[in-house]
């Protein structure tokens, strides 16, 4: 799980930043979900943990 | 990295995204709670609203039910009595009607009576009417034989009128030969035995034209003299037209057992008339009281 190049045995791959972007669009999609869920929740009820 | 690190990661993407989804997709279909609270609030509110309107109707309902059935008993009551005061007086006209029918009948008898009783009457009247004509005709005759009677009379009294002035003037000059008779022989100391006759006054004695013995006679009007004018000699009497008075007719105004006057009728008034006065007495005059007779 390092990103360090490894110095025995096995091939030598260099670093990629794919799984990298593939985490951050998950936690943008996760991000963009609650902020909807926050403006959603507030525009209809007012609130957005307690009972109207 | 290790392949399972990529594996986990390529997962954890894959189910983020999927639930993300998944929620986007509930919180975007969701209704909108508070908004359906609010309606079914408001819709509860105008429920009471109108079940306390509906009360409030159904109490007006109930108040105007029973005033109206407390109307309603009033009149079924006032009905009533006067359902038993028609019955009542159906039965005082049934009694009413009872008796009329009986007087109906009686009627009908009475009026079978009275229809006999009028054509007796008619029958009775008829007879009488001829009774009455033969009656008339006999007045008739009787009426003319009453005025040739009386002609006679008139006749015969006229004619004693003239023997009695005979006679008078006869007496006269029998005394007047008696009184010559006693002068004679009194030259001889004698004188006639018989004694000498005296003669009525000829002041009595009505003349013969002062009055119609045939006018005076039929008739016999008496009244009293109510005014006299001496300057114009006339006279006004207390009997007229309803009595009998007609113009022309002659009156002889006495006072007492004395002739006054004798009157000629002029004008003639339901009950009373005028007439100038003539033929006075002399050193006597009418004057108001005096009886007015057509005989004496």
């Amino acid at each position: 799980m390092s990103p360090m190049p490894q110095s025995r045995g096995g091939k030598i791959s260099p670093p990629s930043n794919l799984y990298t972007a593939i985490l951050a669009v998950a936690f943008g999609v996760v991000l963009a979900t609650a902020a909807y869920v926050t403006f959603a929740c507030q525009t209809c009820y007012g609130t957005i943990f307690g009972m109207p | 990295m290790s392949t399972l690190t990529k594996v986990l990661i390529v997962l954890l993407t894959v189910f983020s995204i999927f639930l993300c989804g998944i929620v986007v997709t509930y919180v975007a279909n969701a209704e909108n709670q508070r908004e359906r609270a609010d309606n079914l609030q408001r819709n509860i509110q105008s429920a009471k609203a109108s079940q306390a309107a509906a009360v409030e109707e159904m109490e007006t309902a109930k108040k105007a039910v029973e005033a109206l059935k407390a109307e309603l008993n009033a009149q079924i009551t006032d009905l009533d009595a006067k359902n038993k005061e028609l019955i009542a007086q159906m039965d005082d006209v049934k009694r009413q009607n009872t008796v009329l029918m009986a007087e109906s009948q009686q009627q009908r008898a009475s009026a079978t009576m009275a229809t006999e009783l009028a054509n007796k009457q008619t029958e009775m009247f008829k007879a009488a009417q001829t009774q009455l004509s033969s009656l008339q005709a006999d007045q008739s005759n009787r009426g003319k034989e009453l005025d040739e009677t009386n002609q006679m009379l008139l006749e015969r009294m006229a004619v004693i009128a003239q023997l009695e002035d005979k006679v008078k003037r006869l007496t006269e000059e029998n005394q007047e030969v008696e009184n010559r008779l006693n002068q004679y022989l009194q030259q001889y100391g004698r004188i006639a035995a018989k004694a000498p006759t005296t003669v009525a006054p000829r002041t009595a004695v009505r003349p013969a034209s002062a009055a119609p013995a045939g006018q005076t006679r039929t008739i016999a009007l008496n009244g009293q003299v109510t005014a006299v004018d001496m300057k114009n000699k006339l006279a006004e009497i207390s009997i007229g037209a309803a009595a009998g008075v007609r113009q022309e007719m002659k009156f002889h105004i006495t006072r007492g057992d004395r002739w006054v006057a004798d009157m000629l009728i002029l004008e003639v008034g339901p009950d009373k008339a005028v007439g100038i006065v003539d033929l006075t007495q002399q050193g006597m005059q009418p004057q108001a009281g005096d009886t007015v007779a057509t005989n004496l």
